[in-house]
């Protein structure tokens, strides 16, 4: 069989992970768009919601939905607690010391994990059971729909919170221009703690859903949450819309790569992809509203 | 650069008064600094000097040496990114991907080609700054996370080539049996031995950085680090110097990568990722940035930690993490900046007086 076989089976496979890219990108941009800050600890969210309704499954005995709802909470709860402890206190500190402190929080969240969870690989049970659908010649798994449609459903309400209420107009407003939000009354604090939370619970919805599919493991975060960087940075930065374009076309370009070089090299191409963006449109595919304006 | 209001004492300061009045007699005194003749040596340099020749005679623990050997290799990747980081103004996460580039060349060119290891060593430096030329030309002109974000792609994309190209890298295995570094006949075969190595090299590379930020091309860093648009309208091609630093930053990484390589006679792609970018950086920062003692005090003391947390297994890295933002929120500027500022001023107050009046007579 050549290649090109593949090519639709591997296309719906990007897909899936492509929204999984989106869901983890839309943290960062949520982040981003109330302050300047890039959390590196974003794609720890993912592991955590994984592994926290893992063993409220397992150990709690929980049900399902029940279990997922707790874990969402509990990540919540720690993406406050992240700033709290760690962001707030360096909220005037420069671009080096914030990232060398996202990252040692994504060391010591991932190895905490390990600590108390165990390293073993972890999996989900899927929501409706594993028996394939076969479209055409395609073969889906029933997860893989739960996953679209979950992206589908927070692009929504993440759209409604930043454009049609008070709060997303004013985690904007702090972004666009912090001394004029504080003028008007705006807890440029408040916003980044919010932001926090929402990008958290992202995160681990993203992480829930996912884990049936892959398997998640104490580590896996670092690289889902700089996969999701890139993504967002592909879309265009800053832009809710360009990291779900970017998440997609990069879970696409890398699902397919795998038909025509060596399956080893495969997270690779997501960075050479990040830098040929970087390099030719730094802007991403949609544009973003902060490279021109920022310079960064 | 310092605020006026770091001066003032607080109440708690004195938790780290007591066990750090000894390191205020020796840090250098940041109200003397504009007023000293930069090019002198000074008394405290033959301390530091003599420090470091006597250690490892009066400690002859052969752990403790191993330890000084990691930490003079890890002070030269250190004060290659303060150049760039601290200098510059610049981020690099990709710091360890030129050090890998540097254990791998000499790795490769001592066990597959027989190269005698001095020419490995300048090989390492060279091939690594010559990819950091090629890497850095298209890249430099991201900035703050962007850069950050650019370099760390560069490492991961070292680190997948490494571990697929089998044939020339041993891919996850590795290569062994690289040999001790010799040179004319004498074999540094000893942890004794390799440490008066590094530390020759590291002290090379330091009166080198020294000089160089005494140039017109340091003081050209400096000044693309406080504004690129002030620097660009004084006729510095900010370009051209932020490729400067980050060429010169891969070459000692490379001088590092060679060391290590025939330090520990193995090479393995685990030893170069994201861990040890970050672990760099902490250095720099943790040292002062801008500062060039600073970077190798944020060496020995980061090796030292990581060695101290090595031995409570499972919970290291948890624990490592932890001190590490615990030291950032704590130490922003630098462990180094901060004691100069508070501890310093406050516990030499009046014997630095006296000196200082005798300087500016």
């Amino acid at each position: 069989m050549t290649p090109w076989a593949y090519i639709p089976q591997l296309f719906s496979a990007g897909i899936t992970i492509g929204a999984i890219y989106a869901l983890v990108g839309l943290g960062f941009v949520t982040i981003a768009r109330a302050s300047q800050i890039i959390n590196f600890a974003q794609g720890e969210f993912v592991m955590l919601g994984a592994m926290i309704t893992f063993f409220l499954l397992k150990g709690g005995g929980l049900p399902y939905p029940l279990a997922a709802l707790v874990a969402v909470i509990l990540v919540v709860i720690i993406g406050f607690l992240l700033h709290i402890t760690v962001l707030y206190p360096l909220r005037k500190a420069s671009i080096p010391i914030l990232l060398m402190a996202t990252l040692g929080a994504s060391i010591f969240i991932s190895n905490t994990t390990a600590l108390v969870f165990g390293t073993l690989p972890r999996t989900l049970p899927a929501f409706l059971g594993n028996q394939p659908l076969q479209i055409g010649g395609i073969f889906i798994v029933p997860q893989s729909l739960f996953v679209l449609g979950a992206t589908f459903l927070l692009l929504i309400s993440l759209y409604l919170l930043s454009h049609r209420t008070l709060l997303g107009k004013a985690m904007e407003a702090s972004s666009t221009d912090p001394l004029g939000a504080d003028l008007l009354g705006i807890s440029r604090n408040l916003m980044v703690f919010l932001a926090f939370g929402v990008s958290a619970g992202m995160g681990a919805i993203a992480g829930i859903f996912i884990t049936p599919i892959f398997y998640t493991s104490y580590h896996a975060g670092t690289l889902i949450g700089l996969k999701g960087f890139v993504a967002a940075v592909l879309g265009g930065w800053g832009k809710n819309s360009g990291a779900i374009l970017g998440g997609f076309v990069l879970g696409v370009v890398e699902s397919l790569s795998i038909a025509f070089i060596p399956s080893g090299y495969k997270d690779a191409v997501a960075f050479v992809i990040l830098l040929l963006i970087l390099y030719f449109r730094p802007k991403g595919i949609l544009g973003s509203p902060f490279i021109d304006s920022r310079r960064w | 650069m310092v605020d006026t209001n770091q001066k003032e004492f607080r109440k708690r300061d004195l938790l780290y008064v007591v066990p750090l009045w000894l390191l205020s007699l020796i840090l250098p005194d940041p109200h003397l600094d504009h007023l000293r003749k930069e090019s002198r040596f000074r008394r405290r340099d033959l301390f530091y000097l003599g420090g470091l020749l006597l250690l490892p005679l009066m400690w002859p623990d052969t752990h403790l040496h191993h330890l000084m050997v990691l930490a003079g290799i890890n002070a030269i990747l250190a004060l290659g990114l303060s150049l760039f980081l601290g200098y510059a103004g610049q981020i690099s996460l990709g710091h360890a991907a030129f050090f890998g580039i540097g254990v791998y060349t000499t790795a490769i060119l001592t066990t597959r080609y027989g190269f005698p290891t001095f020419v490995a060593f300048w090989a390492s430096a060279l091939v690594s700054a010559a990819l950091a030329y090629l890497i850095g030309k298209p890249i430099l002109k991201l900035k703050g996370y962007f850069l950050a974000l650019a370099t760390l792609g560069f490492g991961e994309i070292f680190l997948v080539i490494v571990r697929e190209s089998h044939s020339l890298t041993g891919g996850v295995i590795g290569i062994f049996g690289i040999p001790w570094f010799s040179l004319a006949g004498f074999s540094f075969d000893t942890y004794l031995k390799q440490y008066y190595l590094t530390w020759g090299v590291l002290i090379g590379l330091l009166l080198f950085s020294k000089n160089l930020i005494r140039s017109k091309i340091g003081r050209a860093f400096l000044a693309v680090a406080t504004s690129e648009d002030a620097a660009s309208t004084v006729g510095i091609k900010v370009a051209q110097i932020k490729l400067g630093a980050f060429v010169i930053g891969a070459a000692f990484a490379g001088f590092a990568g060679s060391l290590f390589a025939c330090v520990m006679s193995t090479a393995n792609p685990e030893t170069f990722g994201l861990n040890l970018s970050v672990l760099i950086i902490m250095m720099v920062i943790l040292g002062g940035m801008g500062n060039l003692y600073g970077p190798i005090a944020g060496a020995i003391f980061l090796t030292w930690l990581v060695d101290i947390l090595g031995k409570y297994q499972e919970y290291s890295l948890p624990i490592y993490g932890l001190i590490l933002i615990l030291l950032l929120i704590s130490f922003p500027d630098g462990i180094g900046t901060r004691l100069n500022i508070r501890l310093i001023y406050l516990i030499s107050y009046f014997g630095r007086k006296k000196r200082r009046e005798k300087a500016e007579l």
